[in-house]
């Protein structure tokens, strides 16, 4: 057993790699070799984790990831516990559908990070994900529960449909965020165009916002100012489309 | 064994085993904060009447508070464990959730066994609450006029120790008064102790049941009564003509014990002329506390 397992690409990607192998949760059963043998599919063809990664470490449900992986898809999806840190760019599904456990990406996030996979009807039920970085398409979407932090830019569709959780957004907001949830809170430090089904409540300060950005600079070590943390937000609730019980919070100021 | 010209009885405290639950609230500032905790902690001096004991363990700086704001750390104490959650939404609805800009978290996050408070009170709410899970902890949001109040699911539950209690036999009113300050303030400093009476300070002492009165679970502690020295078996020494009692209940022994200690050295100055303890023969109670033995852990070699 080992502190952590690093998996190191060997060369770079330039087909799309299906990696949702790798998975935290499911390392601490397994040694070098195992991890290495673990079947991943590329370019529509089957292969093993070790003929695009080198393996260090065994049994640990702390996995680190060095390398661009924007082509590696799925990384962590439906994981239900451990610690995923992804040194670069990450591919599109990453934590889809994840229910436990933390995810950590040092750089750009694909699309549908956290979100459902295809054809199912809820994103990610559990666990956190901090995008250092921007993030794609429809982060977020249809998820039921569980924290994702962007600390950069959000692409269109962020938190499209959520059942609940919530999203922090320190950038910008694509078009559409927050389209379509029942659920859920999106709160963003940045330019967001909200869906017209939302209607402003009042703006306040929200306890649970001073809990929830005191957890993420303290555990995660964003950057989150003080003015950020005990600031007043402008609450928006919505989907008035749907249920109508989720809502946007835009920071407003101190 | 004397401290100070002060007479230290051969006898002991005893208590019971209790159920301990631990609040901090948090406000805007210091003074809502404690605001909530006084409020929350009033009628609770003991369970014979209050149906818990409840009081403030201590004032919490921002930075030991999970939302950085100023906060009071508050203990309270039920004589068995059904009844705890109850005491609990009982008060924190009334009292904490009704206080301007307070939100309230568990003191006790470590132990395993879990009250589902926030999760009752969040009905208030009238399925307008909203839940957040921050660092694997779900709170509920509850909407009021104000905002929201915000307010853990679930809080801790441990045992605890209820009834720790030292006398001060004094030679009048004012110096027994100004001995149980000096006591309460040196004891206010030792976290895990709370003093429930007003001011730390009861004065009408107990016994169990009743010489005359069938229904009656407590009566006055006539051995303690200066007035009726005379026509009851008193235990007063000589020279002493009031006497006050200060109770505790705390989260563990070494708790109680530890604020004991500095509280009977703080209570040995003049106009004292014995401290003693209240027991009921040590049959009733799982805890001792012998006065010679604490006071002598603390002693120079």
């Amino acid at each position: 057993m080992s502190d952590q397992v690093v998996l190191t690409l060997r060369a770079p990607l330039a087909h799309r790699l299906e990696a949702d192998a790798i998975v935290p949760d499911r390392f601490p059963a397994l040694g070098a070799r195992a991890i290495a043998a673990l079947p991943v599919w590329y370019s529509g063809r089957p292969a093993a984790l070790g003929d695009f990664f080198t393996v260090t470490g065994e049994r640990s449900e702390r996995v680190l990831v060095q390398g661009d992986l924007a082509w590696a898809v799925g990384l962590g999806a439906g994981m239900v516990g451990g610690e995923l840190v992804i040194e670069g760019a990450a591919g599109r599904d990453a934590g889809a559908a994840m229910a436990g456990g933390v995810i950590e990406i040092r750089g750009t996030a694909g699309d549908n990070a956290g979100g459902a996979l295809p054809g199912a009807s809820r994103g990610m039920t559990g666990g956190e994900i901090v995008i250092r970085g921007t993030a794609g398409v429809d982060t977020g979407a249809r998820m039921r529960r569980g924290l994702i932090a962007v600390t950069g830019d959000a692409g269109q569709g962020t938190g499209r449909g959520m059942i609940a959780g919530t999203v922090v957004i320190f950038g910008a907001a694509g078009s559409g965020t927050g389209r379509w949830i029942k659920r859920g809170s999106i709160v963003s430090f940045g330019a967001l165009v909200r869906p017209a089904s939302f209607r402003y409540a009042c703006t306040y300060r929200p306890p649970h916002i001073r809990l929830l950005l005191r957890y993420l600079a303290t555990r995660h070590s964003l950057p989150v100012t003080e003015s950020q943390i005990a600031g007043r937000y402008h609450r928006y609730s919505g989907d008035l489309a749907e249920l109508g019980k989720g809502e946007i919070l835009e920071w407003a100021g101190a | 064994m004397q401290i100070d010209g002060v007479t230290i009885a051969d006898t002991f405290a005893e208590a019971f085993t209790m159920r301990a639950a631990r609040v901090v609230i948090t406000a805007k500032n210091a003074r809502w904060a404690r605001q909530a905790a006084t409020t929350m902690t009033g009628f609770a001096t003991s369970v014979i009447g209050c149906k818990c004991e409840a009081g403030i363990e201590r004032e919490l700086p921002e930075h030991e508070t999970l939302d950085g704001r100023p906060g009071v750390s508050v203990l309270l104490l039920t004589i068995d464990k059904d009844s705890l959650p109850q005491r609990l939404i009982e008060r924190l609805g009334q009292t904490v959730l009704t206080c301007p800009t307070t939100a309230c978290f568990d003191g006790l996050p470590d132990a395993p066994d879990r009250l589902r408070v926030g999760k009752a009170l969040r009905v208030f709410g009238d399925g307008f609450q909203a839940s957040k899970v921050i660092g694997g902890r779900r709170y509920w949001r509850i909407p009021v006029m104000e905002g929201e109040f915000l307010v853990a699911e679930t809080f801790g539950m441990q045992k605890g120790v209820g009834g720790g209690n030292f006398l001060i036999l004094a030679e009048d009113a004012d110096s027994a008064l100004a001995a149980a300050e000096a006591a309460v303030e040196a004891m206010s400093q030792h976290p895990g102790v709370i003093l429930p009476f007003p001011g730390g300070v009861a004065r009408s002492g107990t016994k169990v049941g009743s010489k005359r009165y069938a229904n009656m679970i407590a009566t006055t502690n006539d051995a303690f009564s200066p007035t009726l020295r005379a026509i009851t078996e008193s235990e007063l020494p000589d020279g002493v003509n009031s006497v006050l009692e200060i109770v505790l209940d705390g989260l563990d022994v070494p708790s109680i014990e530890a604020a004991m200690r500095a509280g009977i050295q703080a209570a040995c100055r003049p106009g004292v002329r014995a401290i003693s303890a209240g027991n009921y023969g040590g049959k009733l109670g799982p805890h001792h506390f012998p006065l010679r033995r604490i006071l002598g852990a603390a002693a120079p070699a």
